[in-house]
């Protein structure tokens, strides 16, 4: 008589081994083995469905657009109608804010590439783990406080009586007004805008070889030689998918423009705002919506175009 | 006083209210005897009020005596007021119950509301009996909103920078000395009427003809003026961004009160007079609707409108109120017939057809 195995022996396997397999029996029957060649959709189908109610959410404002106000009772009136992309392109108003996004998207991408660049450069390259983390902490400290609080910081430092204007002062200098103005929305775009940049600038530094500036340098090259022939080129990738995310950023931003530029210095979302909130007229704001989105995606369809997309592209081909 | 297209005059404002048993106080009553018989309680109500100043005197007046009558808790919701009327619109266009039971609103926004249809009537609330004519909003039927008090987008200055007196017009503000030392409110709401007969407009062209009110606005452009909202005024003045700006009384007198140099006048072309109130927006529980009610009416008493409207300093709608300790006589607390002959008050119905497109007028201009 041979001895049986009795339940001593099922304790060989350990309690987590068998938590895991009631767990695999669990997901065989919600997810039967015949459906296995479909997990891939199931792990992606929560961002589908976000990206579906966006499109949804995009589709009803579209139709939004479609209609002009009663003002008689301020709701929608039924009629189909462009009226409302009419009154965006006959305003001069609305073009002027909608050049002053663009431009002002543009000069916050420019500032924040040439700031972020050398930054993330010495992030990267440095031997020193003090520096290295003295750098992080130094981007990052900003990065966790809200943007609305670092404009309202931007409106006590650079007020009449803010911190500059009396450093100003004690140099015999008179108080001048450094706010609410086109330059002061910029200028807090790239304070805000930074952090960003050097971390998507950051990765495509990290994947460039040392030796190869080292190589460059060993040829005669000298530093900017190096910098304009060898790790310019190799940092595209970064530097696209930074400007992209910052431009983007930048076009869309509400609070900046509204907190810095005195109420005279508009960008599309405070343009969409005053009209969904000021005046109530959902068609128009709508419209200048999907004026925005159009503009945002054009800009982002030619940078793809012209550059590729960068880190954006994770790898993949073009 | 200016009134255009009102229908109302200038003694009917001021006319005292009838029917002393309407104004019956609730806080003077035991809240169990009162309601014994009222519908169920509800735990609390959803009052949306201005932050600051605002909700402090609302809360001093009104909420917590009322909590204290009747055991409702009252929540303040500091959602802007232009923020909180597409969410009504939308709870109330799906059936769903509004995210607040009682609105603190402009006249000319809760007209807005009235006009889509979302507000209920409050024609049967029994204080009303004892309120001036101002509490009726004009052009509407019935009561969709309870004007609770009047206010006026005064000139507030820095005395300092006004060293022979307070401004005397409105065009005392093209001096070059006060390029970008001016402020007004970023859709230029007060300051488009003034503005009209400022550049040589009358009353009566609005709105059909509202060009000398831009061409003046055109000028004051070119002073690079500040444009923001409440809170952005009493900030400015406090460091020292600005001279003068066109502002409710209200905002003046709190940054007065909170220690900053600043006075206030009506100058020559007049000043905007115009009303906030209260309204319920309809989709609510029989019993909150109820409840909802019972706190605008108590917010007409007299006794509740002396509190709160003390915090304000703002003239009520209910007759017989002592003025805020140094506002008697005061050109923002307009209460006698001759008080408001340099106030411009022009129909919620007109404005209301027509805001929009001054706004955006307004911001064409200042966007330049």
């Amino acid at each position: 008589m041979t001895d049986m195995p009795g339940p001593v022996s099922r304790l060989r396997y350990p309690l987590g081994w068998r938590v895991m397999d009631a767990l695999e029996r669990g997901a065989g029957i919600l997810w039967p083995r015949a459906l296995h060649r479909l997990t891939g959709w199931l792990l992606i189908a929560p961002a589908l469905l976000l990206v579906a109610v966006l499109c949804l959410g995009l589709w009803r404002i579209a139709q939004g657009s479609l209609h002009v106000l009663d003002r008689a009772t301020f709701l929608p009136a039924e009629a189909y109608t462009l009226e409302n992309y009419r009154t965006v392109l006959d305003s001069a108003t609305y073009l002027k804010i909608v050049w002053r996004s663009l431009s002002g998207a543009f000069l916050t991408v420019v500032f924040t590439l040439l700031l972020a660049f050398p930054y993330a450069y010495m992030l990267v390259r440095t031997p020193s783990p003090f520096v290295r983390k003295a750098l992080l902490a130094v981007l990052f400290l900003p990065f966790f406080i809200g943007q609305v609080v670092r404009a309202y910081g931007w409106l006590i430092i650079l007020g009449n009586s803010g911190v500059v204007n009396d450093a100003l002062g004690l140099v015999g200098v008179t108080p001048m007004r450094l706010l609410f103005s086109f330059p002061t929305v910029v200028f807090g775009l790239v304070q805000y805008m930074l952090p960003f940049a050097v971390l998507l600038l950051a990765p495509a530094l990290t994947a460039i070889p040392r030796e190869t500036e080292i190589a460059a340098g060993s040829l005669g090259a000298n530093w900017l030689q190096v910098l304009w022939h060898v790790t310019l080129p190799m940092a595209r990738p970064g530097l696209v998918g930074a400007g992209l995310v910052v431009a983007t950023l930048a076009l869309t931003d509400f609070a900046m423009p509204a907190m810095l530029g005195g109420g005279s210095q508009d960008f599309i979302a405070n343009a969409v705002y005053d009209q969904f909130f000021r005046t109530a007229d959902q068609g128009l704001g709508s419209a200048l919506a999907l004026v925005l989105v159009a503009l945002g995606s054009v800009l982002v369809g030619a940078v793809f175009a012209a550059f590729g997309a960068g880190t954006l592209a994770m790898g993949g081909k073009r | 006083m200016k009134i255009h297209d009102t229908g109302v005059s200038r003694r009917a404002i001021l006319r005292a209210g009838a029917a002393a048993g309407g104004t019956a106080l609730l806080g003077t009553l035991p809240a169990t005897r009162l309601w014994a018989q009222e519908p169920q309680k509800p735990a609390e109500l959803i009052v949306r009020a201005w932050g600051g100043e605002w909700v402090e005197a609302l809360k001093r007046g009104v909420s917590d005596p009322f909590t204290k009558a009747t055991g409702i808790a009252i929540r303040h919701d500091l959602t802007e007021d232009n923020e909180i009327q597409p969410k009504v619109w939308a709870a109330v266009a799906q059936n769903r119950v509004p995210p607040i039971h009682i609105n603190w609103d402009t006249t000319t926004n809760a007209t807005k509301s009235a006009l889509r249809g979302v507000t209920e009537d409050l024609s049967d609330l029994s204080n009303l009996a004892g309120t001036s004519e101002l509490s009726k909003p004009v052009g509407l039927d019935g009561y969709p909103i309870v004007n609770t008090y009047g206010y006026v987008y005064v000139l507030a200055y820095r005395p300092e920078a006004f060293p022979d007196g307070p401004p005397k017009s409105w065009k005392d503000l093209l001096d070059p000395r006060f390029k970008g030392r001016i402020a007004l409110y970023n859709d230029g709401i007060g300051f488009h009427f003034p503005a009209q007969l400022a550049g040589g407009g009358t009353l009566a062209d609005i709105p059909a003809n509202m060009e000398p009110c831009w061409e003046f606005c055109r000028k004051i452009k070119e002073q690079s003026p500040l444009l923001g909202e409440d809170p952005d005024f009493t900030a400015w003045f406090q460091n020292d961004e600005i001279d003068a700006a066109c502002t409710i009384s209200t905002n003046a007198l709190a940054a007065k009160r909170n220690g900053v140099p600043i006075a206030w006048t009506v100058p020559a072309e007049g000043c905007k007079f115009d009303t906030d109130g209260l309204w319920i927006p309809k989709g609510l529980p029989e019993n909150e609707l109820y409840w909802a009610k019972q706190y605008i009416n108590f917010a007409i008493t007299p006794e509740a409108q002396q509190v709160w409207l003390d915090g304000l300093g703002l003239p009520g709608v209910v007759p017989g109120l002592t003025p805020p300790e140094g506002l008697a006589g005061d050109p923002s607390y307009p209460t006698k017939p001759e008080d408001f002959e340099h106030l411009i008050r022009v129909s919620a119905k007109v404005q209301v057809e027509n805001e929009s497109d001054w706004f955006a007028r307004f911001k064409e201009i200042m966007q330049g």
